[in-house]
């Protein structure tokens, strides 16, 4: 049998503590299900279940926990111990309170529901005597709701978008695949006949939606991680000085390093500029609490707009 | 020796079967051959397995006797109330829409995935067609914890220390705040979760009680042009290109029209309490959009531009 160091071994336990009471529910299941219930080869649940099966006390060691596999199956006899899991943690205690209040602002959430029905037993579970104290608000825009069933059902879909990298509004032909919200925003992840690939779009940006009546193709291949669609190594970069108060972006914008604050509290951020606009846009924003130090044609880019709708602010 | 696996399962039996605290030495003797002899590499490797129980949640009594015999030695137990996940009782479907909201919300989650075992779902699917980035800090499960149990928590919080009676917490625009009374200022307070430094430590049960009719959505503004702002709310006016129109429209509502251009453009009213809020909103539009009034604002929003660069 082999060792692992101290981690191995307090990872395999915690495994068997949560396999145990799930097999004894069961009383007979095959290896290759619960492989896959529990994310490892059938070679660690054989492995850890031998192990099992050879634990015990004097004088009933024989029938602490009764499991054998055979011919590809498990089966596990009169449950003594470890017929319930370990009591959750604050830590998960709080992973499925958060995780259940905020599927429940998604599309389709029906509070009574499997899901509004698990989370009131959680609740009644964790102590909770009013929902009140965590809530979540996903702030869901009336799209969103439109956009779900054309998602399941792979409905074409016409739209007017506007662009902001461009400043134009464009009509394109999609097939909405993956529909998710993150820091605040709304996005539609789709095929984009348009681009010919998947592009994600912003709700708030989708200016107008209309039917086609027609159907896209299945979709193939995995979805991407939602909040994991920005980083891209061929993006240009720029580096910037941030005040205090102007710190906000490297919280709402990927960066792909952020230095130690200054004296006076600011730091040196790099970021990628996906979209030059985007850039100028910020830097206005930012105005006198942000200084560009590299590149050279950015900060002129910055400089003039700034003096563009200072023209207008003239005229 | 016994691999540590079966040794820790062994030890965590014996504490759970046990009707009576046992020492060190009944539990070596329990478990015959697989602690070592000697006494102090008995009790370090007693010590590394109590604190991986430990560590993986499992609560260990211990107490300290007392009285004339053996006055001194430590003994344990596991209460099996406290040890067991009890009174969840979910229905399979229950569970599975369960994982199904973590796989939406928390995929990537290590603690969301063994929470998901313990309740008796499986592997997290990847790739939910719909879903939430739901963001993590490190002090949301105490809050929760102080929440339940109606304590009152100590933390500190742009370089102040603070004891706050929480009220609730809320994800709003990609980030959890906590609302709840502070004592220092005696009044309610807002915080961003995850610029609290350091841990949040429970405290003394709450002493001031949170209003009946509270919900910490209407404590925390939605929009970010309303945050900070007392007292009356001023607007601005502000002209749109028709460009943006119809989505400056449909962000403000269209009682915000204050006239509508024959070029396509608008002008709205907009709320500018707070001043930083506005000004960023406004120049997030570059040239497609002018302050036309009040004048002081105006003349802010120049002063900005003159200094940007």
């Amino acid at each position: 049998m082999s060792r692992r160091g101290p981690r191995g071994a307090e990872d395999r336990l915690r495994r068997l503590l949560v396999m145990l009471p799930w097999l004894m529910e069961r009383g007979e299941v095959s290896v290759a299900e619960t492989a896959a219930h529990f994310g490892l080869s059938e070679a660690e649940i054989a492995r850890d279940l031998e192990l099992a099966a050879m634990c015990g006390l004097p004088p009933f060691v024989d029938e602490m926990i009764d499991v054998f596999i055979d011919d590809g199956m498990i089966w596990v006899g009169v449950p003594r111990l470890f017929t319930r899991p370990l009591r959750l943690n604050s830590v998960e205690a709080w992973e499925l309170l958060a995780a259940g209040r905020a599927a429940m602002q998604l599309p389709g959430a029906d509070p009574d529901g499997p899901l509004g029905r698990g989370l009131e037993k959680l609740a009644r579970a964790l102590g909770e005597d009013d929902t009140s104290g965590v809530r979540v608000d996903l702030e869901r825009p009336e799209i969103a709701d439109r956009l779900a069933p054309a998602i399941e059902a792979a409905e074409r879909l016409r739209i007017s978008y506007w662009s902001a990298a461009r400043d134009e509004v464009t009509q394109r032909s999609i097939v909405p695949r993956q529909l998710f919200t993150d820091r605040g925003e709304w996005y539609v992840s789709a095929d984009d006949d348009r681009s010919g690939s998947v592009r994600t779009f912003r709700l708030d940006r989708i200016e107008a939606i209309e039917e086609t009546g027609e159907l896209g193709a299945a979709v193939s291949g995995a979805l991407p991680t939602p909040g994991e669609w920005f980083a891209d190594a061929d993006i240009p970069r720029a580096v910037v000085r941030l005040s205090p108060s102007a710190q906000w972006i490297v919280e709402r914008y990927p960066t792909d390093e952020v230095g130690r604050p200054d004296a006076d509290g600011w730091v040196e951020a790099r970021l990628p500029v996906a979209s030059r606009r985007w850039f100028v846009r910020t830097m206005l924003r930012l105005g006198p609490e942000a200084r560009i130090v590299e590149p050279v044609e950015l900060s002129d880019a910055v400089g003039e707009a700034s003096i563009a709708v200072l023209a207008r602010y003239r005229s | 020796m016994a691999d540590r696996v079966e040794r820790l399962t062994n030890l965590l039996a014996l504490l759970l079967e046990t009707r009576t605290p046992l020492s060190l030495t009944q539990i070596a003797d329990e478990l015959a051959g697989q602690y070592p002899d000697k006494a102090a590499s008995r009790r370090g490797a007693f010590e590394r397995d109590k604190a991986a129980l430990r560590e993986i949640g499992v609560p260990i009594e211990q107490e300290i006797v007392s009285g004339p015999e053996h006055a001194g030695q430590t003994r344990y137990w596991i209460d099996r109330e406290r040890y067991e996940l009890q009174g969840l009782e979910l229905d399979p479907d229950e569970t599975r829409a369960l994982q199904v909201a973590m796989a939406a919300t928390r995929p990537g989650s290590a603690s969301g995935q063994e929470a998901m075992w313990k309740i008796g779902g499986g592997v997290l699917d990847s790739g939910a067609t719909v879903a939430a980035v739901v963001p993590d800090a490190a002090s949301l499960p105490v809050l929760r914890e102080a929440l339940a149990t109606r304590a009152s928590v100590r933390f500190t919080y742009r370089d102040v220390a603070r004891r706050v009676d929480p009220w609730g917490v809320l994800l709003r625009s990609g980030f959890w705040y906590l609302v709840g009374h502070d004592h220092e200022r005696d009044a309610r307070r807002t915080y961003r979760i995850d610029r609290i430094d350091g841990d949040v430590v429970l405290d003394e049960p709450i002493a001031v009680s949170r209003p009946a009719d509270f919900d910490p959505r209407d404590a925390v503004p939605d929009d970010p042009k309303l945050i900070g702002a007392s007292g009356e709310i001023t607007d601005a006016t502000v002209w749109i290109d028709a460009r943006r129109a119809a989505a400056v429209v449909r962000e403000l509502g269209e009682d915000r029209v204050v006239e509508r251009r024959d070029d396509g453009a608008v002008v709205v009213r907009v709320p500018c309490a707070n001043l930083d809020a506005f000004r960023s909103w406004v120049l997030g539009f570059v040239d497609l959009a002018e302050v036309l009034a009040p004048d002081d604002v105006r003349a802010h929003v120049i002063g900005w531009l003159e200094a940007t660069g």
